[in-house]
């Protein structure tokens, strides 16, 4: 870990500041978070990384979807997804966010996360190891220098799609629009 | 006059510069004790940079003026507080004014988290002010037994008369009160036996649970802040204060890690355990070394 980058820190802190302190959310949505405890305590020591688990949505900026969504848990990630202050990230943990894995024919999750909240990158594997995470951390540190770690701003960007999907899975939702939602063509 | 003008400007700052250090130092510390490698050193300056880069909502105007109030609390009560011989306020206020300036700091929290209207805060600001009533009837009856021994409220005066007579921890009369500051430290400080007002496995980070971006940022200052007032002041009434800010610092970091191996070692008290504690030995403690100081006066 390179931590000697004097001229990068001088030129951009906030974005050095967002590399290298990802608070992320401590939310269990599925079989995937049993990985997580390893990863933050004494084995795999996450927090040498900058990453440590926080309470709140509010105070977090990393956002990992451990293992299989189910509907009624997908209600409670669009929120908390949207509590978080910007510049957030997501990264779905596993292959069931990417594709249903092995739930690919269940009622009862959803298939694809990125339909419903967008997501900067994804762990592949059932289940990835804890270092896994330390993997994709620094490939997340890599996609942030270059400006790929996108996720919030296409969120903005393309609310009205998120939005209807969602609406599409639950039919009304009983939480306001996070941004105002207008018409292009009108 | 111009010393005077940079020393107001130069004492806050040290006290942030030694509250983040000690903030970086106990999570490395903390780290090593769990056996792990632990973050560098700089990581609290890391977080409050991406901390004040971040996008942050407000719930009201009394959300944004609590911290600030709180903050500010915290500053000038380190304006009061003898760093050395760098004492910008302290001949003009004294131990009564630090005790009660010393409240503001838990109060604009409170009135913050009130606007933030989430039932985490109300159970954290109630936890916070407990407390606070736990630990302050001890530091009383400890300032009581300090201030009757050397007959002044000046802080100043204590720290200049402990430099000729040596340090009140290990002179006799003032033995119990000092021990009795030392359990209460703590609690004062937010370490892990008295740890109910975050309590982040329980109620979510307490007073925090809505602080994000800046909010958080200034909260974690002002927990730097908390932190070198709290440590301050049992270096300058307990241990002989110090001429220079060097061997200043350096008492305050034998305090402070001894402060982390208990933080480290034991796990959380309830709330009521912790007031119970507090009321019971180290207000016995005081209360005997107020009595003791009174008779050695006779």
């Amino acid at each position: 870990m390179d931590r000697n980058q004097l001229a990068k820190w001088l030129k951009a802190p906030a974005k050095m500041g967002h590399k290298y302190s990802l608070h992320a959310v401590y939310f269990c949505t599925g079989c995937g978070i049993i990985e997580v405890p390893p990863v933050i305590t004494a084995r795999w020591d996450a927090e040498r990384f900058g990453v440590i688990p926080v309470a709140t949505p509010r105070q977090a900026n990393l956002f990992l979807i451990t293992g299989y969504v189910s509907v009624k848990t997908l209600k409670a990630i669009i929120r908390t997804y949207e509590q978080m202050p910007e510049p957030k990230f997501t990264v779905g943990f596993g292959s069931c966010p990417i594709n249903g894995g092995m739930y690919w024919d269940s009622y009862n999750t959803i298939k694809h996360l990125d339909k419903y909240i967008p997501v900067d990158g994804w762990i592949a594997g059932c289940m990835p190891r804890p270092e896994a995470i330390f993997v994709a951390v620094t490939h997340l540190w890599t996609l942030i220098d270059k400006g790929m770690a996108d996720g919030y701003k296409r969120y903005r960007e393309n609310y009205k799609y998120y939005r209807a999907n969602q609406e599409q899975l639950y039919g009304t939702l009983e939480w306001p629009p996070l941004f105002p939602i207008e018409d292009k063509n009108e | 006059m111009v010393m005077g003008v940079v020393e107001y400007i130069l004492s806050p700052l040290l006290a942030l510069i030694i509250g983040i250090f000690f903030l970086g130092l106990s999570r490395k510390i903390m780290a090593r004790i769990h056996w792990r490698y632990g973050p560098p050193l700089t990581q609290p300056i890391i977080d409050i940079i991406k901390l004040f880069s971040q996008k942050s909502g407000s719930h009201g105007s009394l959300f944004n003026l609590g911290i600030i109030l709180s903050l500010a609390g915290s500053i000038v009560v380190v304006l009061f507080m003898p760093f050395g011989q760098m004492c910008p306020l302290s001949s003009s206020g004294g131990l009564l004014v630090i005790l009660y300036m010393m409240l503001l700091g838990p109060l604009g929290i409170a009135l913050s988290g009130g606007e933030g209207a989430n039932p985490n805060i109300s159970i954290g600001i109630s936890r916070k002010l407990i407390l606070a009533l736990g630990y302050e009837v001890p530091l009383l009856l400890i300032l009581l037994a300090v201030m009757t021994h050397y007959e002044t409220i000046s802080i100043v005066e204590v720290v200049k008369k402990q430099q000729h007579a040596g340090w009140s921890f290990i002179s006799l009369p003032l033995l119990l009160p000092g021990i009795a500051y030392f359990l209460i430290l703590p609690a004062i400080l937010g370490l892990r036996p008295f740890e109910v007002v975050q309590a982040p496995q329980e109620i979510a980070s307490g007073p925090m649970v809505e602080y994000g971006g800046k909010f958080l940022a200034f909260a974690t200052i002002q927990h730097a802040f908390s932190l070198f007032i709290g440590i301050a002041l049992f270096v300058n009434l307990f241990l002989g204060g110090a001429s220079n800010p060097v061997t200043f610092f350096i008492k305050m970091l034998v305090v402070f890690i001894l402060g982390l191996f208990i933080n480290a070692a034991f796990p959380r008290f309830r709330i009521e355990q912790a007031v119970k504690y507090l009321w019971r030995w180290p207000t016995l403690l005081a209360f005997v070394g107020l009595i003791v100081v009174l008779i050695i006066r006779r």
